[in-house]
């Protein structure tokens, strides 16, 4: 018994019908919490795509009447807020929930319950925002719900305002959980001899991710609170009387370092199977570190550059120019990083190795359009154009997007302990680059030429042909969708049997089993360097391994 | 393998080709803004087009060596048995991609904040001044000589013009009296949020005689798409003219007692124009 660890416990107790209700229900395991997040983004992901692709049946032609105005606005606003809030960020935590303690050799994340809670607020918050749409409408002022569109003044038909600033706040707290968790975690449960020196890039993402998070998470939860006070006390913060700016730094605030909460654990996956499949080192690891505490401290000083039309001083314009710009200088130095890790590999173009050179070409597009938007003159006609849609797209999509699925398709062995089929997997990477590209490349050109984002419809023919591509081009991004859920649902209990390590990869989640038992790992395997599997592999020391399958324990 | 890389050049071929096409100007496929009639608009044009040298160098040179990785680097290409260089990085390497993209953003913020100092002040010497203010779900554009213009959106987008003369500096002095607008016109220049409880200004000095349109760009409510505008520019003489035709419109609406033609709640006429309410963080 001592050798195993099982506690006796009754059988009738383990084999009842709630067995594995219960066990998903009360579970503090971060691998079972972090599955139930990704879960949860994967559902969002797809109940966003829905209404993305009914915006663009909306779009297709001009002058069309697929949905009235009230119900396209609350439509953008859903899909803005399902990808970014419930989609990108969730699965995110959730990705980072599962790994980031397995890799820096810890048994579970610092707070187990804390863990829990914050999982559970977030479909309480999913469930709060889709409320609304029992209430006569939900949010219909787009995802950024500028004041004093969403003041009582203007939208008092429905609750639906009230219920999203509720699922923000409910949000928010759940989003300063999870931070404070995984800061707690990664200084205080790493292995012996895992130096912060030594902690995989991903996990180093993680750590500005969540410092992030708990700085501008709160001044959301603020913004929403006021808006509420606006709304059922009376009071004149962001009303036509008082000053609807304010509500605009403060969203900013958050809006603005949460792009990054949302790509920079993406950077981190970048670099952590560039190395693996390029079979080389990561190139600049310190500058790598350095490059995202540079952006972590730089997207905390941008955010009126989402506010050049609202008519700010012009030094203070120039000011948030100039630092949104220089945030050009840390992601290259990660980009040109990342190449120079490829260059002169023995590269092996993997389902995931094609999803992270699809974000490389494609992000840097939206790092370029970046440049453009920065400049003060040229984003005041950009600005809020489908200029900017496409562009956000770019950085968001072709960004995170696609490290998600890099990452996904990297991770799904480990997870599952099974492969993802690598035929669909090609297919999913190039329908979804093609589609990608398709709908997102040319919507610059309609930004350029004046179309409006946000608008219900438009009567102008010059923009018909260039929309109509757009929406062919969307459906082809949801056949890729389609196929990679597919993929996932035949390959999570029927896909080729993975092993340990797959992918001769150089971190510790895959020095123990895949799936990895409730504990993680028997033996903690020792860590020299910042790739201490590959030093295992190297050394010998992992054939000699007994690699006997682990009873299964309770701790 | 073979199929994939052949699939890879076939997808960065038809990118390029969309570039290529867009760049012609070809059905709807603008690679920049329409012809600016107005100074402060072409300053915004030469400036994207300054910004685009370094940034299509940029883009052709990154996404070429990515290209290059991808055909050079794969395994299937490498000698058998081929152990990569173990290279932990190069300090100098390192520096020279830190600094070189530093020069080049820092003269492009440079440069974008000279044409913001010269072009965006609101201090431009002109008498002219034209209110205009946004409301759910059209514009009220008030001249010097006390009448007002209502451009009520309608579906259809066929709007009642904002008539303005050539070749004279008008200087516009925005106001919000509901919830946040923004008034563009991209042949003219770029976007003024027209906000509550303070005043933004911009101006416009048009080249051409024409009509050009532009929409609202700041989410309203149901109707912003409606929200549509129309400026018409003609000449001085007939501007006049035009001016004399309102004056004598309303003189006559005058005569006959008729409800107030224009409600304007916006409380502050401020003198000064960069008094920004909004609070800094500081």
């Amino acid at each position: 018994m001592a050798a195993t660890g099982v506690l006796p416990r009754p059988k009738a107790y383990d084999d009842t019908f709630w067995k594995p209700i219960t066990l998903w229900l009360t579970t503090t395991d971060h691998k079972l919490i972090g599955i139930m997040y990704m879960v949860t983004g994967i559902l969002s992901f797809v109940i966003g795509g829905i209404f993305a692709l009914v915006i663009r049946l909306q779009l297709a032609t001009p002058n069309a009447k697929v949905v009235d105005p009230e119900t396209y606005n609350q439509l953008i606003s859903a899909h803005g807020v399902t990808m970014i809030f419930f989609f990108v960020t969730i699965f995110l935590t959730g990705i980072a929930n599962y790994m980031v303690p397995i890799m820096i050799g810890a048994r579970d994340m610092a707070f187990p319950r804390v863990n829990l809670l914050g999982f559970w607020l977030v479909p309480v918050s999913i469930i709060l925002y889709y409320s609304g749409f029992f209430t006569g409408g939900a949010l219909d002022a787009g995802w950024t719900g500028y004041a004093p569109l969403t003041e009582k003044a203007y939208q008092s038909h429905s609750l639906g305002v009230d219920f999203w600033a509720l699922s923000i706040i409910v949000w928010a707290i759940s989003g300063i959980m999870a931070s404070t968790n995984f800061l707690t975690t990664i200084v205080a449960l790493r292995a012996p001899g895992m130096k912060l020196t030594r902690l995989p890039l991903f996990v180093w993402a993680q750590i500005s991710t969540s410092i992030l998070l708990l700085v501008v998470g709160a001044p959301l939860a603020a913004a929403m609170i006021l808006v509420e006070f606006d709304r059922q006390l009376g009071t004149q913060f962001f009303t036509t009387q008082g000053r609807p700016v304010l509500y605009q730094h403060l969203f900013w605030f958050f809006g603005h370092p949460e792009v990054y909460i949302m790509i920079l654990p993406g950077f981190g996956m970048i670099s952590e199977i560039i190395p693996v499949f390029a079979r080389k080192p990561i190139f600049g690891y310190m500058s790598m570190v350095a490059a995202l505490f540079g952006i972590v401290f730089l997207s905390m000083t941008v955010w009126a550059h989402h506010m050049f039309t609202v008519g700010m001083n012009t030094y203070v314009e120039g000011f948030f120019m100039l630092m949104t710009m220089l945030i050009a200088v840390p992601t290259g130095i990660k980009f040109f990083n990342w190449i120079a890790t490829a260059w002169w590999g023995s590269i092996e173009f993997t389902v995931p190795m094609k999803f992270v050179f699809g974000f490389l070409a494609t992000f840097l597009i939206g790092g370029i359009t970046g440049v453009y938007l920065a400049s003060v003159p040229v984003d005041t006609q950009l600005h809020q154009s489908y200029y900017v849609v496409a562009h956000l797209h770019y950085v968001l999509f072709g960004g995170s997007v696609f490290t998600i699925f890099a990452g996904i398709y990297y991770w799904f062995p480990k997870i599952t302990g099974r492969m993802l089929n690598r035929t669909l997997g090609e297919w999913n990477f190039w329908t979804l680059f093609v589609g990608f590209n398709g709908t997102f490349l040319i919507m610059h050109t309609l930004g350029l030429e004046g179309m409006p984002r946000r608008i219900a419809t438009y009567t102008n023919e010059a923009w018909a042909t260039t929309n109509l591509i757009i929406t062919v081009s969307s459906f082809l991004i949801a056949f890729s969708v389609l196929l990679f859920l597919i993929n996932v649902i035949r390959s999570w209990n029927g896909g080729e049997i993975a092993g340990d390590d797959p992918w001769l990869a150089n971190t510790l989640e895959w020095a123990t089993t895949s799936p990895p038992p409730p504990y993680n790992f028997e033996r903690v395997p020792p860590v020299r360097s910042f790739m201490p599997l590959r030093d295992l592999r190297e050394s010998g020391e992992l054939e000699a391994e007994t690699p006997s399958a682990p009873a299964p324990v309770h701790v | 393998m073979r199929v994939t890389l052949r699939a890879l050049v076939w997808t960065f071929g038809l990118i390029v080709a969309v570039v290529l096409v867009s760049s012609c100007g070809i059905g709807g496929l603008s690679p920049i803004f329409p012809t600016p009639v107005s100074p402060n608009g072409q300053d915004i044009y030469n400036l994207y087009e300054i910004i685009s040298v370094p940034a299509i160098i940029i883009f052709i040179a990154v996404e070429a060596s990515l290209l290059w990785v991808v055909v050079k680097y794969r395994r299937s290409r490498q000698p058998a048995g081929y152990v990569p260089p173990q290279i932990h990085g190069n300090t100098r390497l390192e520096i020279v991609w830190t600094i070189a993209p530093l020069i080049v953003v820092l003269a492009i913020a440079a440069y974008s904040f000279d044409i913001l100092q010269k072009n965006f002040q609101p201090i431009s010497p002109s008498n002219y001044t034209i209110v205009v203010s946004g409301h759910q779900f059209g514009w009220n554009y008030t001249y010097p000589e006390n009448f007002t213009i209502h451009q009520e959106g309608t579906l259809a987008g066929d709007v009642t013009p904002f008539v303005v003369p050539t070749h004279r500096l008008i200087r516009l002095q925005f106001q919000g009296t509901d919830v946040i607008h923004s008034w563009w016109v991209p042949a003219i220049s770029g976007k003024t949020d027209a906000v509550p409880g303070y005043d933004n200004f911009s101006w416009l000095n048009i080249s051409t005689e024409g009509t050009y349109r532009g929409e609202c760009a700041e989410l309203c409510g149901v109707g912003h798409s409606t929200m549509q505008i129309i400026v018409q520019a003609v000449s001085e003489a007939t501007f006049n003219g035009w001016v004399q035709e309102q004056l004598a419109a309303q003189q006559k609406a005058n005569a006959t007692p008729s409800p107030s033609p224009s409600p304007s709640p916006s409380p502050s006429p401020s003198a000064s124009p960069s008094v920004k309410p909004s609070a800094s963080p500081s």
